[in-house]
Formats: structure tokens, sequence, C-alpha cells
């Protein structure tokens, strides 16, 4: 059994990403900021940096060469993705289940919805207690579980993108052949698809995302994890808090949990004896 | 053409660039001399142990400076005129300040003619006076508009007629552009329709470059081809400029918008004329216009599309005439030609070049676009609610009303 949990230093770090995984999220990250610096000045070319901006990366007669490499590098990527979490879930989820109990329809479905990243009820009702926390109405942060909604969010994003914007960017590279089973006018929609739903990817990437993992005051100026694959104990403590006590339990450092977030030192000596 | 004492000494003066010339010539020579003597006083003034001495670094020094001015001055020295100025025209016109005030609403008119453009523009070879044809004496009286169906003195080389514009004219009459319909009634709105002045100036060379390292039009390679049989430089440079200017439009698609856009987004105009989108906003936001706007030339722009292939584009017709390339029943020939989309089916006609946001226009595509936008604003606008509640929260971890028990 992998362990989850690493010391070094005499501090914690919790394992969260492979190394397959991490070099994905690599490729992934820089083909999307290659993406978007040759597509945005193409749909805000009105805009006095646009010019600019396009010239940078290539210009009319470059910058599209770089944009569809990368879009059909990307493409693949999803592709090879899709095919690893198919083959991640089979060989260790479902054949053992066929192995020991015997497979059926329900417990596959079961199973499939049980995935860590599949949104659930909890979410909802994290996301509700976190409105409540963040209006200072509770000092109870909500209790994350392996992934946050947050990080759901982030999953499914850019999971439902790309298969729009890979879709409607084949469509336009390939015009003639798109013809040949779809009309012209469908076209005209392929663009408004591709670059809305790009915008919108962008702004809720380098935001929404980047304020997660970068900026905000706890990881300030920058989340280590997509590079070592490891998250420290505090950040662990404040956005996975109920993950942290299910791995610190099985990893037999049952003694050494940390109170969770909102709490002020006087009352976590008396939290301590409810565990 | 008359001409009074201040005139000839004006004259005089206008042979300047040929004075120019031999003055630079004089002044390269005692450049060469003055480099004779650079060494000479690196001689003279060198001491036995192979310095120089101060004075003699000063004065190398000194020549030196004064050479490079001179290098300056000969490099910045102007060119011999070639333009066909018989009736000094230039004389007054080449000043930049030149202009004056006009009429009683006061429109400012600028009466200079840049000499070294007006050389590189098509109509170089055409005399003043050949178009400005009300101008018989200098000074001259207030000077009439020129009228492009003038016979100027170029003799057409095919026809061996003097050349005019009139067939030209001609073809704009039979265009959807033309100021009468089929029945030779006066269309509405006469005063809207284009004439020739405004859609074209007088264009420049703009001629062809085949590859990186060949300057355009004046590549000595080609122009060496030309020597073999053609005596006088002038013409070669010409005549090269004027081929290779013609394989390929004098103005870039943006420039083409940029003609089209006075008049076809307006809305006024557009009103008036019953037109339903804005041409030129609306190409914009396709693949080729927007193409257009950052320069590619290999995109189609407005005449690609509106003018059947071959023809002359002033003959542009109606949307609605069978013969138009822009015709329902012709789009698709039109799309799908050899340098474009050769391989495209019907169906790609279809695609809307013109298409506007807009309720009442294509009510579908409206929706379409408006989903996309609530879907940004109504994911976007939660997120940057809570991450700025967040980030206050962070500061004030402990505050709140009710604590863990």
């Amino acid at each position: 059994m992998k362990r989850h949990i690493k010391i070094v230093n005499d501090k914690k770090y919790f394992f969260r990403f492979t190394v397959n995984q991490r070099i994905q999220h690599v490729i992934l990250a820089s083909l999307v900021m290659i993406l978007v610096l040759t597509g945005m000045p193409l749909k805000f070319h009105d805009t006095f940096w646009a010019p600019y901006l396009y010239n940078l990366v290539g210009g009319i007669t470059i910058a599209p060469i770089i944009h569809r490499m990368a879009g059909t590098v990307l493409l693949c990527l999803f592709v090879y993705h899709v095919i690893y979490m198919v083959t991640v879930i089979y060989k260790g989820q479902i054949v053992p289940l066929k192995n020991k109990k015997g497979l059926s329809l329900v417990k596959l479905v079961k199973l499939l919805i049980n995935q860590p990243l599949i949104p659930n009820l909890k979410d909802a009702k994290d996301i509700l207690s976190l409105i409540k926390y963040l209006f200072f109405m509770t000092g109870e942060h909500p209790e994350g579980a392996r992934f946050t909604w947050k990080e759901k969010f982030d999953y499914w994003a850019p999971f439902w993108g790309i298969a729009i914007i890979g879709m409607t960017g084949l469509i336009m590279w390939n015009e003639e052949a798109a013809s040949m089973f779809l009309t012209g006018e469908i076209i005209n929609y392929a663009l408004i698809a591709h670059s809305d739903e790009a915008l919108l990817a962008a702004l809720f990437l380098f935001i929404w995302h980047w304020y997660n993992v970068h900026y905000s005051l706890s990881v300030f100026p920058m989340g280590t994890v997509f590079i070592t694959g490891y998250l420290s104990e505090e950040l662990m403590v404040e956005e996975h808090y109920e993950y942290y006590v299910e791995m610190m339990t099985k990893e037999g450092y049952k003694d050494q949990i940390l109170p969770p977030l909102g709490y002020d030192k006087g009352e976590s000596e008396t939290t301590k004896e409810l565990f | 053409m008359t001409q009074n004492p201040v005139h000839k000494t004006f004259f005089l003066l206008r042979a300047h660039s040929k004075i120019n010339y031999q003055f630079c010539k004089l002044i390269s020579l005692a450049g060469k001399a003055w480099n004779q003597r650079h060494i000479e006083i690196c001689r003279v003034f060198t001491t036995q142990s192979g310095r120089m001495n101060r004075l003699a670094k000063c004065k190398v020094i000194f020549e030196w400076a004064l050479s490079l001015l001179v290098l300056c001055f000969v490099l910045s020295s102007p060119k011999i005129a070639v333009a066909a100025d018989i009736g000094n025209c230039l004389l007054c016109h080449k000043y930049p300040g030149l202009s004056r005030i006009e009429g009683d609403k006061g429109i400012f008119r600028l009466l200079y003619v840049n000499e070294k453009t007006f050389n590189s523009s098509m109509h170089a070879k055409v005399k003043c006076e050949g178009c400005h044809t009300d101008i018989k004496k200098i000074p001259h009286d207030p000077a009439k508009k020129v009228d492009c169906l003038t016979q100027c003195h170029i003799i057409e080389p095919s026809s061996e007629q003097k050349f005019s514009h009139k067939d030209v004219a001609q073809f704009l009459e039979n265009s959807v552009h033309g100021k009468l319909d089929e029945t030779k009634q006066l269309k509405k709105f006469p005063e809207d329709r284009p004439t020739c002045k405004k859609c074209h100036d007088n264009p420049l060379y703009r001629p062809v470059s085949l590859n990186k390292t060949m300057m355009p039009g004046i590549s000595d390679q080609s122009i060496g081809r030309c020597r073999v049989c053609h005596k006088k430089d002038e013409f070669i440079y010409r005549f090269y400029n004027h081929v290779t200017t013609r394989l390929r439009r004098s103005r870039n698609p943006k420039n083409i918008t940029e003609v089209c856009i006075r008049c076809h987004d307006d809305i006024n105009l557009v009103k008036r004329h019953g037109m339903s989108i804005k041409a030129v906003a609306t190409y914009k936001e396709s693949f080729h216009g927007k193409a257009a706007e950052f320069l590619d030339e290999r995109i189609p722009d407005c005449l690609d599309c509106h003018v059947n292939r071959g023809e002359s584009v002033h003959q542009m017709l109606s949307a609605k005439n069978t013969l138009s390339s822009t015709h329902e029943n012709n789009k698709y020939k039109t799309c799908s030609n050899i340098e474009c989309h050769p391989k495209a089916t019907p169906r790609l006609a279809q695609f809307k070049v013109h298409a506007e946001f807009s309720k009442t226009q294509d009510p579908k595509r409206y929706y379409f676009e408006s989903a996309f936008i609530i879907l940004t604003g109504g994911t976007l606008l939660p997120l940057l609610g809570i991450m700025l509640l967040d980030s206050i929260r962070r500061l004030f971890p402990t505050l709140s009303r009710r604590r863990k028990k």
C-alpha cells in the first residue's frame, strides 16, 4: 500500500498527484496559454493591443499555424486523458470488484458515481456552508473531501471546454470537409461557440483557478503542488479537512491531528480531546 | 505658357536639383583629396618613436569629422527629378505649406504636391495640364475639379488612341453603383452613388516582391534583364513598376474595406437605401475580415466576392441580379473557386459572411450568442464574488458571529 503522508524536516506532506498527472497538467497549462495568446487577439481584433500581441506571437502568417498545432496536441492530450482515466478506474477499481464480488450494473453505476471527482451532494452542502463562512455567519470552514467543489469545477470546466472548443475548432479548420456533413451556418455558430467558450475558459482559469492555487492569502505567491505533487499540512487542513483526518487516521498519526480552520488557540486544546 | 521675369528666376531655382547633383560630385571629389591629405598629415606629424603628437591627432580627428559631414551631405542630397512637370507647376506647389481657406464654409485645402510621392504614383507620367485642363497661365485662377473622363496625353499602346477612363465609367454606370436603373430612370438618392474620386485617389505603385530578398519593384536583378533591350533607365523603372503593380491589387484588403466603409457603414445611408446590415462591420467579425485587419493579403476582401472573377471591379452587381456573384444561386461558385474553397460542397455557401448580432436579423443566432454571454456571466460573476469575499474573510479568520462550540 502506497503511503500518502511523507515527512520531511518534521513537516507532513500529503500525496495529491502522480507524476503522470502532473506532466499532463503542465502540458495542458502551457498549451492553454499558447492557445489564448494566439487566439484572443483575433477575438479582440479591434482593440489597440491586439496587433502588438498578435505580431509578438507570429502575426497572421505564423500565429494560426501555432494555434492549430497547439490545438491538435491538446486534443491528443484530451483523448489520452480519457483513456488514462478509463484505464485507471477499470484496472484499479472495476477489476478488483469483479474478482471479489462479481459485477452488476447497479454496482458499476454506484462505483462510477462515487468517483472522487464526480460532483455530489456534499459539494452543494459545502458551497452553502462556505457562503455562510464568507459572510462571517459561522466560524466553521467547510471540511473538504479529497477533491473540493472548487477542484471539481476546475476539472470539469476545462473538460467540457476542450470538448466544445476542440470540436468547433476542427470544424472551422476543415471548413471544406465540414461542408460535407454540415451546413455553412453551423460554421457561424461554431465561431461563436469557439470564441465565447474560449473567453470563458481563459477568464475562469486565469482569474478563478490562479486565485485559488497561487494568489489567495494562504498560498501566495505560488502553490507548489502542481510541481511536487504533495500538499503541505496547513493547506490540507484548510481545504481538505475531512480527507486529512481520514488519511491521518489511516496512516497512524491519529494523535497528531490538527484542529480545523477557524479555531483560535484557546479553543484548540479542548477540541483535541474530541478526537 | 506665359513666362514673366519672376517666373524665369524661379525656373532657374527649379533646376536646383541638377546644380545639387554637380555640387555633390564636386564635394565627393574633394572628399577623396582630403583622404589623401590625411595620410600625408599622418606621415609628417608622426614622431620618430612612431607616435603622433597631439596637434596631429587633433588635425586627423578634425579632418575625419569633416569628411563624415561631407558624406552625410552627399547621401542626403536629392536625386534628379523625373516628374513630367513641363509646365513647372512644382515651382509653387512644392512648398509643403501651400494652402488656403476656400469658399464661404471656410474649407481648408492643402495645395502642396509632394514630388517624390507623385513620382512613384501611377499618374507620374501624366502632365499636370493633362488633368487640370482649365489651367492655361501662371499664376492661375482657382482650378476646377478634375474630370477623370478627360482624354489625357497618354497614348494607350494597344489601341494607339489617347487614353481616357470612359470605359471604366461605363462599367460603373451599369453596375449596382450606377445612377440610372435598367429603364434609364434616375435611381433614388442619386447623390449617394459613388463617382470615380469617391473611391480612388492617385494610387502609388505597389509592385510585387516575389521573395524576401527582392525589394518590391526595384530589384536590380530584374531591372538588369530589362536593360538587355531597353536603353532609358527612366522608362525601365516606370514600365517595370506599371506591370508589377498590376499583378496584384494596388490596395491591400484592409484598404479596400476602408473604401467601402465610408458608405456601407454609414447608418443613415444604409437605412436610406434599404440595406439590412453594416457591411464592413459584419465582414470584420468574420474570418476573412479578421485576417484583413491583421494585414493578411491572401484572404478575400469585398471585391473578391462581390465581383465575378475576371471582370472589372467596377462591374459590381446587386445580389438580386441573377448574374451577380453574390446571388443565391451563384454564391457556391464564388466560394468554391480554385483559389478559395475548391473542395467545398454547396452547403458551405450557406455560411453567413455578413452575420449581425441582432434580434430582428437572425433570432436563432441572437439567442445562441446570448446563451453564451449568460453562461459566461453566470459562471464568472458568482465566482468573482466568492473570490472577493474569500480574500476579505482570510484577513479575519477567527471573526464570526457564532464560534464553534
